[in-house]
């Protein structure tokens, strides 16, 4: 039986191959693969050449005198430059972090009380926190310095941490309550006439349940901190609580910039990212399909 | 095991009334059915004596505990939920060892029990299976299986049966009941299905509106409805209820439709007509006792077929009388068709009358 039909969709899927419209979304991908992959080999490329192989025109499309130098620099503590770069990747660290884990701690308490409970104000609470999401970024910039200021955060991560929290909380509160509204409330009725206090059903139920929720807004979170810019450079002014994509800035000098070295130190910076979301995305696509809620 | 008691519960949610004013007694051991069509409060009422919602008023007590403010977990309950409310992301094992778990058993113990309780309901071979792997029977059974590890006192089943197929549920409706028996559990059960309560249950409360209406053992409810609303929802196919006018004359009580048919009444249903309220009265009559006669017959009334249904051992027949559309049963033998010219004759000795103002039953 099983044989049968899992034979039927295997032809469907080889005749849908020579589709015309399959093989232009083949094309398609491929130029979407180039397009975002190009950039960061060329940054790779020029992160392994010298300075002067770097400016040179026509430029060298593959260095001919490979050399680590630009990494050997920024990863040892012994030179300020080495010393700079591996406090501000410690403070991005620190930042998104933070920002991850006060994220996913509000988010899904948040999101749970507005999936599960019924108190008054809820709808328009719930769609207020949308509302920051309608503004562009650079709006809110003037006030939240002059609350940061007030609250005398400014020239601090804490500022950075809150400021951060409230890009990320929104879409994690959205996307999560969607988990906990998929979830049968039988679920944690059976769990708490099974013994389990409400909260236990919560922790031990509903939780397990809503991972992949969870793990999906946190690496948005993290990623949304890791790449900030424009929030970090105006709140932060002390050289040695930059956070790294302010830090490179610092490659740039009036007079020349150091080519291979801001490849280099960009490279490093986009590592993280890549392997955690690697790393998780694992954990993702097993959580969906052993986790699955059966409606 | 133990007894439970409802007294005067009430379920409000702003304005509306879930349930309202609901006394009742399970006995230790019984079996009992909450049956009504949906939105009469029997799950809101099976979930208050959970804990799952909060009682407006009133007080529940299982044995001689009151447990109006326990949490669920403190009520020793069990529960089989409509959709099983299996943990997907557990084992079938892991969900039968849950409820242990959360009540601190010691490890073996749990492998002790889970392992007899899986061999009870003949799942042991799907232990470490996850419940998306299951057929729906085998996760009927499972869920089962978690309300039975733990011994509760009270077993509590919302509408268990019916995402089974036919088959399957009537198989399960056997399985239920001997279960029951061979436990001697309290076991309160939630259905709409009226043929479940009649078949399963030692008890059935009927309820409507968030009322109770009547709670009796299922032939007393069958044979003697209180009102026309049980008298119209239990039994299959329903009840035919017909509006008629009582009047004496000549020392005869007669009930008229007014819209083509009149019959005399015998002397005992003629001193219940006068116990009414009103001389408006409705007639209560199952399939059973109507009967094809010719029309010389006392108390004949002519009909018209409407149409026929053959189901094997016994055909029923739908016919127009005045107005109104009735079942009743006939052979299968019958060479009956549509819109034969018919005579019946209503049988007197299982003649069910109501008060047509209050439309409580007319007492015997």
């Amino acid at each position: 039986m099983s044989a049968v039909e899992s034979a039927r969709p295997a032809r469907a899927r080889k005749r849908r191959k020579r589709d015309f419209w399959s093989i232009g979304g083949w094309i398609f991908l491929a130029l979407l693969l180039i397009f975002s992959l190009v950039p960061m080999v060329w940054m790779f490329l020029t992160s392994i050449k010298t300075q002067f192989a770097a400016i040179e025109y026509p430029p060298q499309w593959l260095p001919k005198h490979p050399t680590l130098d630009s990494y050997r620099r920024l990863l040892s503590p012994s030179n300020d430059f080495g010393r700079d770069f591996l406090r501000w990747l410690g403070n991005s660290v620190w930042v998104s972090t933070a920002t991850t884990i006060l994220g996913v701690i509000i988010a899904v308490p948040a999101a749970y009380a507005f999936s599960r409970f019924r108190f008054p104000g809820r709808n328009g609470l719930f769609y207020s926190v949308l509302v920051r999401n309608m503004f562009p970024a650079v709006v809110f910039l003037m006030p939240l310095f002059v609350v940061m200021r007030t609250l005398d955060l400014v020239n601090t991560h804490w500022s950075l941490i809150l400021t951060y929290l409230t890009f990320g909380l929104p879409l994690s509160i959205w996307l999560l309550k969607g988990f906990y509204d998929n979830i049968p409330i039988e679920l944690e009725y059976a769990a708490r006439i099974d013994g389990a206090s409400r909260f236990q059903a919560f922790l031990r139920i509903i939780m397990p349940l809503s991972a992949p929720g969870i793990i999906a807004t946190a690496i948005y979170s993290f990623i949304v901190a890791w790449n900030e810019y424009l929030y970090a450079y105006t709140f932060i002014n002390s050289r040695e609580l930059l956070t790294s994509p302010v830090g490179l800035r610092t490659f740039f000098t009036e007079f020349v910039t150091n080519w291979p070295g801001l490849m280099a130190a960009a490279f490093i910076m986009s590592v993280p990212v890549v392997v955690l979301f690697l790393v998780l995305q694992k954990y993702f696509v097993k959580a969906l399909t052993e986790g699955a809620v059966k409606s | 095991m133990a007894q439970v008691t409802l007294d005067r519960v009430e379920k409000r949610y702003g304005d509306v009334i879930a349930v309202n004013q609901v006394s009742l007694t399970i006995e230790d051991g019984e079996f009992v059915a909450l049956v009504g069509p949906s939105g009469c409060g029997k799950t809101t009422t099976l979930n208050l004596i959970a804990g799952l919602l909060e009682l407006t008023d009133g007080d529940i007590y299982i044995g001689d505990t009151l447990i109006n403010d326990l949490d669920p977990k403190d009520r020793d309950i069990a529960m089989v939920f409509q959709n099983y409310a299996l943990y997907p992301n557990k084992t079938v094992y892991k969900n039968l060892a849950f409820p242990l778990q959360m009540r601190k058993v010691k490890k073996q113990d749990i492998d002790a029990r889970v392992r007899e309780t899986a061999r009870l309901l003949s799942i042991e071979q799907l232990l470490e299976r996850r419940p998306r792997e299951l057929s729906g029977g085998q996760q009927q059974r499972v869920a089962l299986g978690r309300a039975l590890v733990r011994n509760p006192r009270v077993f509590l089943m919302d509408e268990p049966l019916s995402n089974l197929d036919a088959k399957l549920r009537v198989q399960m409706r056997a399985e239920l009941k001997r279960f029951h028996q061979d436990i001697n559990a309290t076991i309160i059960y939630v259905t709409h299905d009226q043929l479940e309560a009649v078949t399963m249950a030692d008890k059935m409360a009927v309820m409507s509106g968030g009322y109770l209406q009547q709670y009796d053992a299922p032939d007393v409810v069958y044979n003697h409805p209180v009102n026309t609303f049980v008298a119209g929802f239990v039994g299959s196919p329903a009840m035919n209820l017909l509006r008629a006018r009582a009047a004496r004359e000549q020392d005869v009580t007669r009930l008229s439709s007014g819209d083509g048919w009149s019959v005399p009444l015998n002397d005992a249903l003629a001193s219940r007509v006068a116990t009414s309220s009103t001389d408006e009265i409705v007639v209560g009559l199952r399939h059973n006792a109507i009967r094809l006669v010719d029309g010389a017959a006392t108390g004949a009334v002519p009909a018209t077929v409407y149409t026929v249904e053959p189901t094997g051992d016994i055909t029923f027949v739908h016919a127009r009388l005045g107005d109104a559309m009735i079942v009743f049963s006939v052979g299968p033998a019958s060479t009956l068709a549509a819109d034969d010219q018919i005579f019946l004759q209503f049988d007197q000795e299982h003649m069910h009358l109501f008060d047509g103002a209050t439309e409580q039953a007319l007492a015997r």
